[in-house]
């Protein structure tokens, strides 16, 4: 049997006559870090929201831990912790107040000392939101998000308009989030973010889901997972490339370079090894490039990842 | 959790500066301000008299019109100087008496020549010559007068214009903290989507709006505090009813007041917009609901539609506790108009109402 701590079954969320959320359904397992890639404006948050309890969903459901998000939002609530996009906290308390203060409202509370260590900011702790920086913002958002000491933690775009730096810090802090025990749900328009922290991810697209697996799975998925760059102390038929195991049409050239669309790197590599020294022509430069999420994207929607 | 709420929006506006401004700055400023001014008493009016006829009765008449308090009577001697000095500003009023003055041979005619600049004055002085000759006249002609006039002064509650500030400004404090305080707090919890993070909590938004309206009557009983304090022994205000009616109707007015912030934070996109917008709504009621100078001294029609806003009955209400020493309930006109106000904001504030 299998240990979901999230169901959503065929869950609609319509503003007027747009669908934002158009019959979405997923399963995510206990200790999870799921994903859920996609532009802005694809629905990502709406659907959080709807899971959150934050918004009613207009059709379908959302089993969160057991409890249905739709009827007892309050009960979910009480069980999952929450970060949400670009939103702040009282400017003028101190961490230390506003973490008491929000622990105040769950049935169960972590000390604010104990969160703000596992968040590097105990020399904030007196300190006022006002004078954090950006990523320790951030970084006090995820401790807040985990006030409740919650089993599931949902996390909108946690690192949204971070530098490289904070970025970094934040996904360390995910990961601990997730050694701690904890599933986790994100959502984000960055695929390294995604493909670097998830173990599963959702693409959504336009309100919808268009394909859900590993980022392994996902890329594997593609008609051609990854491309072999290559050149040769001796022009070679291009044609004859095309013609290898595992590649596929068209093969380019890059300046100098080849560039081979493949299946598997184990069926073309041998072969085309074989066929270059035939030919009397070593290779100056191999290169295997995998396919990224951005790919999948491009190749299930047609579109960009980032507008 | 009601209660560390509260504390906490305690403790948010007492950390706010702008908030602390509006709240007990602002109202003191005006006292101080007012206070430079003196609006009790009438000081007695110069007047230069230029006697042509110089005779028994010109002579008389002034030693009369000099027993009058306001009027400061002085000789002049020559008549185009004395004009230059009213031209010049250097003196006000100037009474010329002409030539061959005489109840019997030659009626004639008296001239007051005076600064058109101190309108204020002028109505005052004129008449009170012109009263003064018409009962002369009487005298002169040996009539009896039918009608007469015994004016008996009794010595009533000195009310000074300070008394009559201190209610203004208490109310008028209250309305602006209140209503910019709770606006700019609403649009920026909006604009910083810290509304939307509340609501991602178990807690009701209900609890979260009471906490917050609890904090700022509170604050708004402490700032009337310290407005009454300091009108009554700094600037020797003087309030002669309860200052317990002070408080019910504080709390009933501002419940409108923070329901027309609540408002105003629910329709501006900024913290800046709320600021203008409470602007927009205090300026009017601080200037035509008599803070500053009664209501209906205003002309009617205007004074007919300004009765009714919130802060006018809030006023008069406070104005008759703490002036005229009247209980509460002699003023259930103005308690239903604050009541209605509250209902009717109170409607228009959920209605408004959004978290983003």
């Amino acid at each position: 049997m299998s240990d979901a701590v999230i169901e959503v079954r065929n869950l609609v969320k319509r503003f007027g006559s747009l669908t934002a959320v158009d019959g979405v359904s997923f399963t995510v397992e206990r200790g999870e870090v799921f994903g859920i890639l996609g532009p802005n404006g694809a629905g990502k948050t709406t659907m959080l929201e709807c899971i959150e309890g934050l918004q009613k969903a207009d059709a379908g459901e959302a089993l969160v831990l057991d409890m249905n998000a739709l009827q007892h939002p309050e009960k979910v609530k009480d069980r999952v912790g929450v970060q949400l996009q670009a939103s702040a906290y009282f400017e003028r308390l101190t961490l230390t107040e506003i973490l008491n203060l929000f622990g105040k409202m769950y049935s169960r509370h972590v000390e604010p000392e104990k969160l703000l260590e596992m968040v590097e900011l105990s020399d904030k702790a007196n300190a006022v939101v006002k004078v954090l920086s950006g990523g320790q913002k951030q970084r006090f958002t995820l401790a807040a998000s985990l006030v409740n000491d919650p089993e599931v933690v949902f996390l909108d775009e946690p690192t949204t308009g971070l530098d490289p730096q904070a970025r970094r810090n934040v996904w360390e802090l995910i990961e601990r989030m997730h050694d701690e025990g904890r599933t986790i749900v994100l959502t984000t328009h960055y695929m390294e973010e995604a493909q670097h922290l998830c173990g599963r991810v959702a693409v959504m697209d336009s309100g919808a889901i268009v394909a859900l697996d590993s980022p392994a799975e996902l890329i594997k998925s593609l008609p051609t997972p990854l491309h072999i760059r290559l050149s040769t102390s001796v022009p070679v038929p291009m044609e004859e490339l095309e013609g290898l195991p595992g590649v596929q049409q068209p093969v380019t050239l890059d300046g100098d370079h080849y560039v081979l669309p493949s299946v598997s790197a184990e069926a073309t590599l041998p072969a085309l090894l074989q066929w270059l020294s035939g030919k009397g022509a070593a290779p100056l430069h191999l290169e295997v490039i995998s396919a990224t999420l951005e790919d999948v994207f491009l190749e299930l929607t047609g579109k960009e990842l980032r507008d | 959790m009601l209660t560390s709420l509260v504390l906490a929006n305690l403790k948010l506006i007492y950390r706010d500066r702008q908030a602390a401004f509006w709240a007990i700055a602002f109202p003191l400023i005006f006292l101080l301000i007012f206070g430079l001014f003196n609006f009790n008493d009438l000081n007695p009016v110069d007047v230069t008299v230029i006697d042509h006829a110089g005779n028994e009765l010109s002579e008389s008449l002034i030693a009369d019109l000099d027993s009058i308090e306001l009027l400061e009577l002085e000789a002049g001697t020559i008549e185009a100087d004395a004009r230059q000095d009213v031209v010049d500003g250097e003196s006000k009023y100037l009474l010329i008496i002409p030539e061959g003055l005489d109840p019997t041979t030659n009626p004639g005619d008296l001239t007051l020549i005076y600064d058109e600049s101190e309108f204020q004055t002028n109505q005052l002085v004129e008449e009170l010559i012109r009263r003064f000759l018409d009962g002369a006249n009487l005298r002169l002609q040996d009539v009896e007068p039918l009608l007469s006039l015994t004016s008996q002064g009794i010595q009533g509650r000195p009310v000074e214009y300070f008394d009559f500030l201190l209610p203004g400004l208490i109310g008028m404090g209250v309305m602006t903290f209140s209503i910019i305080g709770m606006g700019t707090t609403i649009a920026q919890y909006r604009q910083q989507r810290i509304l939307r993070r509340i609501q991602a909590t178990p807690l009701k938004v209900r609890t979260f709006f009471i906490a917050q309206v609890l904090a700022w009557l509170m604050l708004s009983l402490l700032q009337t505090a310290i407005i009454m304090t300091a009108g009554t022994i700094i600037f020797d205000a003087v309030i002669y009813g309860n200052y317990f009616w002070v408080l019910p109707l504080v709390i009933l007015a501002n419940l409108t007041f923070l329901n027309l912030g609540f408002i105003v934070g629910s329709l501006s996109k900024s913290v800046q917009a709320a600021s203008g917008l409470g602007n927009l709504l205090t300026m009017p009621m601080m200037f035509f609901s008599g803070v500053f100078f009664p209501a209906d001294s205003l002309p009617s029609i205007m004074s007919s539609v300004v009765k009714y806003l919130p802060l006018t009955p809030l006023l008069e209400a406070l104005r008759g506790v703490l002036l005229d020493a009247q209980p509460l309930w002699d003023f259930p006109v103005q308690l239903a108009l604050l009541v209605g106000w509250v209902v009717v904001t109170a409607v228009i504030a959920v209605k408004t109402f959004k978290f983003e």
